[in-house]
């Protein structure tokens, strides 16, 4: 096709020039590449992290203040009644959860507060806890309990020892799994499968609170807070923790918008340096457009096969850039976040796109050669 | 004979000064016109306005039935892309394209390409063998063969050389100038701008140019054979 063989023959004729501009395409393309798949990737990356803080997500009895320090709960909900709305409601956003009871019981005439929940499930909502002894890995282990460090300390407890605990009138002896260090009030508690704690305080079926940790942006957060609500029985509330989610929503935040000011820039750069590069060829291709214009060239024509031009060296250079980019971003992962980020496709066709855009907004001058009078061009002035 | 060529009355100005002043003149079909005149008697800008690379500032310049001085810019391409075909003192191939290519670029803008036909074009000149090369690769003349094989491709009514052998050395003027005279022979109507006196005489009419007027009309009376 007679229009293609002109373009390329108009890119091998001016390669020297547009090398120049190739060469800014793909610089700019490969770190707006890298930006973009880095901005996709540190999202992840950073829900993940931020998921190591805890969960995100309380549900609570409706004239309670939750706390996730153990506090006396005033009111409990009915563990299968919640439970069943989570189930109704499963989701992949839900990373993990696990229902809560906290008694305060005693042990050798001291007040404790004692932690029912799903140990193996506990231990992903806090997986920043560092522990000595094992991990109580089934739910169903009523006869081991975990200490924290605090607890240990005072009551000179090591993983093995015996712990008994005593709530009104019952009594519930356990052997000490393993001793807690969460650098946090979790170090002056117990912590028991759920089921042995609800039998101890004659609780069966009773939880105080809902912990919840859910993946994703803070507004897939807000938005699963906000269905979750929906679902649940009611004298029940969800809410979501404001320091992870507002910490996250925040941070993810300012990120973005470094990234998008630096996309934006570097955009508005690689137009510049196209610019530059394109307002000498338009000198150059003068005596072309006089001529071609001579031969019965219309202008719409002409620029047609500059602006095709123009386009392929927009799309191929976004498509090298893209290649080093998502490359130049994998290697950051690794650095930064010991983790490579992986290639996100979309990005190839948003900077292949951005690209063309560029440098057809850097092919502005071109437009000046619409005013060439062949007439004076081809008597040579 | 059938007229392609009427002119009325035509002036054309810059600014001050005045190229054309008046000038009437008519050219049959099939006819060889070599206007001549000393420089900046008018005669490019003669040849411009009857290819409609200029607009007259007054008169009337029909082409093949067409006034070229009421056509607007989209009926002047159309014009240019269908009527005429120019050869150049100065060849003005585009440089990145092939000789064929170069053809190929007048059936472009003219309609659709067909590159045996540019091929063809390309083998009556005497080029079949350097269709493939760039202008930088080719001799004056044979660059001078391209452009009358690219002037010649969409079949215009009218062919206007501006000194078409004005760069050329001896050898390659009479290359040219036979090819002129062959496409004469064919019927093609030629205007032919030139500063000498003996290729002027290969065409049936001289019209010499004086300060923008029609100084002198006359029959060529000797043609001199092909070389």
């Amino acid at each position: 096709m007679m229009f293609w063989r002109l373009v390329f023959q108009l890119l091998r004729g001016s390669r020297g020039r547009l090398a120049v501009a190739i060469l800014a395409i793909v610089s700019g393309a490969a770190v707006i590449s890298a930006l973009l798949n880095l901005d996709l990737g540190v999202q992840n990356k950073l829900t993940q992290e931020f998921r190591s803080l805890g969960a995100n997500i309380v549900i609570s009895p409706a004239n309670s203040t939750p706390t996730m320090e153990g506090a006396a709960t005033p009111s409990l909900m009915r563990e299968d009644e919640v439970l069943h709305s989570l189930q109704r409601l499963q989701s992949p956003e839900v990373a993990v959860a696990a229902p809560y009871l906290y008694i305060v019981a005693r042990t050798q005439d001291t007040p404790v507060v004692v932690t029912g929940t799903w140990l193996d499930q506990a231990q992903r909502i806090e997986p920043t806890w560092k522990l000595e002894g094992n991990w109580i890995s089934s739910r169903d282990d009523d006869s081991h309990c975990l200490i924290g460090r605090a607890v240990a300390r005072q009551l000179h407890l090591a993983p093995d020892g015996q712990l008994e605990l005593g709530y009104v009138n019952r009594r519930k002896q356990c052997t000490v799994a393993g001793v807690v260090d969460a650098g946090g009030a979790e170090d002056n508690q117990v912590f028991a499968n759920l089921h042995a704690v609800q039998s101890l305080a004659n609780l069966p079926g009773q939880i105080g609170l809902v912990q919840i940790s859910v993946s994703g942006a803070p507004d897939n957060v807000a938005d699963y807070a906000a269905r979750l609500a929906v679902a649940l029985p009611s004298g029940v509330q969800v809410r979501p923790i404001r320091q992870v989610t507002e910490a996250e929503g925040s941070l993810l935040g300012r990120i973005q918008f470094l990234i998008v000011s630096m996309v934006v820039l570097i955009l508005i750069l690689t137009a510049l340096c196209v610019l530059g590069t394109m307002a000498a060829l338009a000198m150059e291709r003068r005596k072309d457009v006089g001529l071609m214009k001579s031969l019965g060239g219309s202008i719409s024509r002409i620029m047609g096969l500059f602006l095709a031009e123009v386009g392929v060296l927009g799309a191929v250079g976004g498509l090298i850039g893209a290649i080093l980019g998502v490359t130049l971003s994998y290697w950051m992962g690794l650095r930064v976040f010991g983790a490579a980020i992986s290639p996100r496709w979309e990005i190839f066709p948003v900077t292949v796109l951005l690209m063309i855009v560029v440098a057809m907004a850097g092919a502005l001058p071109l437009r000046a050669l619409g005013d060439v009078k062949p007439a004076v061009i081809l008597r040579g002035e | 004979m059938a007229t392609v060529v009427e002119i009325e009355n035509l002036r054309k100005e810059f600014g001050s000064v005045r190229a054309l002043d008046g000038i009437s003149l008519r050219i049959d079909h099939g006819e060889w016109i070599a206007i001549m005149g000393p420089s900046g008697s008018g005669k490019t800008t003669l040849i411009n306005i009857l290819g409609g690379l200029d607009s007259p500032t007054s008169g009337r310049a029909m082409v093949d039935g067409t006034d070229v001085a009421r056509l607007d810019e989209t009926g002047l391409t159309r014009f240019r892309a269908e009527k005429v075909g120019f050869v150049f003192q100065q060849f003005h191939l585009v440089p990145y394209l092939t000789a064929l290519e170069n053809v190929m670029l007048a059936q472009y803008f003219h309609s659709t390409t067909d590159e045996k036909e540019a091929r063809q074009s390309l083998e009556r000149v005497g080029l079949s063998d350097r269709s493939e090369h760039l202008p930088l690769q080719l001799s004056g003349g044979e660059q001078q063969r391209v452009a009358v094989a690219r002037a010649l491709i969409n079949h215009p009514k009218l062919i206007l050389a501006d000194e078409p052998t004005g760069n050329l050395d001896e050898m390659n003027e009479q290359i040219v100038l036979n090819l002129l005279r062959q496409l004469h022979q064919e019927g093609h109507t030629i205007l032919m701008v030139t500063h000498a006196p003996s290729i002027g005489r290969l065409a049936d009419r001289r019209i010499e140019l004086a300060h923008g007027r029609l100084a002198h009309i006359s029959a060529a009376s000797l043609r001199p054979e092909p070389v």
